[in-house]
């Protein structure tokens, strides 16, 4: 294995215990306010200062790191069966069918859909619950995301309804269900899984923009894209660099997934 | 050809108009469609929030709205927005080139960057060339858009610029790819064998294999482009189709988000339409 796969496994590794030892390794709740000190610069109680509220910048990093970094595989997921299902319609059944599905991809293609997204999660009422908000702004993702991934499954579904195997199962009588089943399922499921994996980086980075413009997770509640929003005070960005931290480990998590996607998954 | 042109054009109508209307249904179906950040105004009379109210109301029954609004469209009229109090067509107008010149740019910036690195590392097997433009193109497809922009306003720097490095990692990916394949063609190999230099095989072996390929990424890539550009906009406040689109979201005003729909659209299915032509007139020559 080349040293920079183990460089990001290892990244990945050490931000999932982080992640998941938020609670040990805070110093304090992510909604904690220290009312004495905002704006205080970094120390050994406050390792990144705290913000204009006066809370804790590092705790509400490893909180936010939390949020984005468990729902964006929830939103994968969505993403990947919705592609599934969509996607091994059209292969499989051809025809009419395949022409309707492919002009559902071609729509959802044509739009941008960060431009959808946008116009959707702004129309939410204003007094969404964090945790509504955060959820919603997820299933969205995986609700706008899916039509990239069905080409993929689209294509892989019908050059196998055109194998051998498959005629030769046919020819044993198997057809429908039993066929999607046991042999169309796990010789899709490659391509289902790589589309997995290469949804969550792109979901991660999709919160990421939503949460910088102030449309992503309602406070309190952090998550990677909301701490962005720290970013707009500009002209503090330059007596306090360490704002830029929740930017810097973004792009580290958002890397190290692009180094362990396969070459060939990534440029497809 | 005829017959691709036209199917072309039946796939453009109908694809504009479904996606319009899939705007306009995602817009109304949202929980927060018909309230307004007016209403929480307390200088407003009851009979001034009954008017503000009513005015969403008309807009609560998509099909209803829709066929006014197509049927409006038929006779060239786009409405007009209602946060904005004016012409979608001028507004439009107004808008439309800032967006299309910051696109163009970016478009030329990322392609000639991915290009270059592409061909640099296929070229010269360097190294420290091939860290430098993957770490490069990894960096800027890891940074959010938004994030960039504010990065770009701190330094001053055209926004414009900001999109053309998150077009580009998507370029030198999918062209470095599309060479290294291309390079491993027997004809190719075979062509090295005879002692044919690398600018040579690049020139007259690998590029005319490649080339149908990435005119395919050109339509792509111009909507990844409008993708960058709408969060670049905003936060660059730059005045264009982008953040029109932003502040039309915000206000809720469905008339202009049905139209900027429908733009988008057209631009980014028009792009693929046109390099999906390219690339069947180079395969065909090419064959």
């Amino acid at each position: 294995m080349k040293p920079v796969r183990l460089v990001a496994i290892a990244v990945l590794a050490l931000t999932a215990l982080t992640v998941f030892g938020a609670r040990y390794l805070a110093p304090a709740g992510y909604e904690q306010q220290f009312r004495e000190m905002p704006q205080a610069a970094p120390s050994v109680h406050h390792l990144l200062g705290t913000d204009d509220l006066g809370r804790d910048r590092w705790a509400r990093l490893l909180y936010g790191m939390r949020v984005s970094l468990t729902l964006a595989p929830l939103a994968a997921l969505f993403t990947t069966v919705l592609a599934g299902l969509v996607g091994g319609i059209a292969g499989y059944f051809g025809g009419w069918t395949e022409r309707c599905c492919k002009l559902l991809i071609d729509l959802f293609l044509s739009v941008p859909w960060l431009f959808l997204l946008i116009t959707v999660r702004a129309v939410l009422p204003l007094n969404v619950s964090p945790e509504a908000s955060v959820m919603v702004t997820f299933a969205l993702l995986g609700l706008l995301g899916w039509a990239a991934s069905a080409r993929v499954i689209c294509a892989g579904a019908k050059d196998l309804m055109k194998s051998e195997f498959i005629w030769m199962a046919r020819a044993s009588g198997f057809s429908g269900f039993k066929l999607v089943r046991l042999h169309l399922l796990p010789n899709l499921r490659g391509a289902l899984l790589a589309q997995f994996w290469i949804s969550i980086p792109v979901f991660i980075i999709a919160e990421a923009n939503l949460g910088a413009l102030g449309l992503g997770v309602a406070e309190p509640l952090p998550s990677l894209g909301s701490l962005l929003r720290e970013l707009q005070d500009a002209i503090m960005l330059r007596p306090e660099p360490w704002r830029l931290l929740p930017l810097a480990v973004l792009i580290v998590i958002i890397s190290s997934f692009q180094v362990l996607l396969n070459k060939q998954e990534v440029r497809s | 050809m005829l017959r691709f042109w036209s199917g072309a054009g039946l796939r453009l109508v109908s694809v504009m108009l479904m996606a319009s209307f899939m705007g306009a249904m995602l817009m109304r179906i949202a929980p927060g469609f018909s309230s307004d950040d007016q209403e929480l105004n307390s200088g407003l009379s009851a009979q001034s929030i009954q008017a503000i109210r009513r005015v969403h109301l008309m807009d609560a029954d998509i099909p209803h709205f829709y066929a006014q609004y197509i049927a409006a469209l038929v006779r060239g009229d786009l409405g007009t927005s209602r946060s904005l109090n004016q012409p979608v067509k001028q507004l439009l107008r107004e808008r439309l080139p800032v967006t299309l010149v910051n696109l163009a740019f970016a478009l030329a910036m990322g392609w000639l960057l991915g290009l270059a690195l592409a061909i640099g590392t296929e070229l010269w097997d360097v190294p420290a060339l091939n860290f430098f433009a993957n770490a490069l193109s990894g960096t800027f497809i890891s940074t959010p858009a938004a994030a960039l922009a504010l990065v770009f306003l701190l330094l001053r720097w055209p926004p414009a610029f900001a999109a053309a490095l998150l077009v580009f990692p998507k370029i030198y990916r999918y062209a470095q790819n599309l060479l290294q394949q291309s390079s491993e063609m027997p004809h190719v190999l075979t062509a090295r064998a005879k002692g044919a230099g690398p600018l040579r095989v690049l020139a007259w072996h690998v590029a005319p294999i490649a080339l149908p390929q990435m005119i395919a990424l050109v339509g792509v890539s111009i909507s990844i482009g409008i993708g960058v550009l709408l969060p670049i906009e905003v936060v660059s406040d730059v005045a264009g189709i982008g953040q029109l689109a932003w502040q039309a979201a915000q206000a809720r005003d469905l008339p202009l988000l049905v139209n900027l729909t429908m733009v988008v659209t057209f631009v980014t299915v028009c792009a693929t339409l046109i390099s999906d032509a390219a690339q069947r007139g180079l395969s065909r020559s090419a064959a």
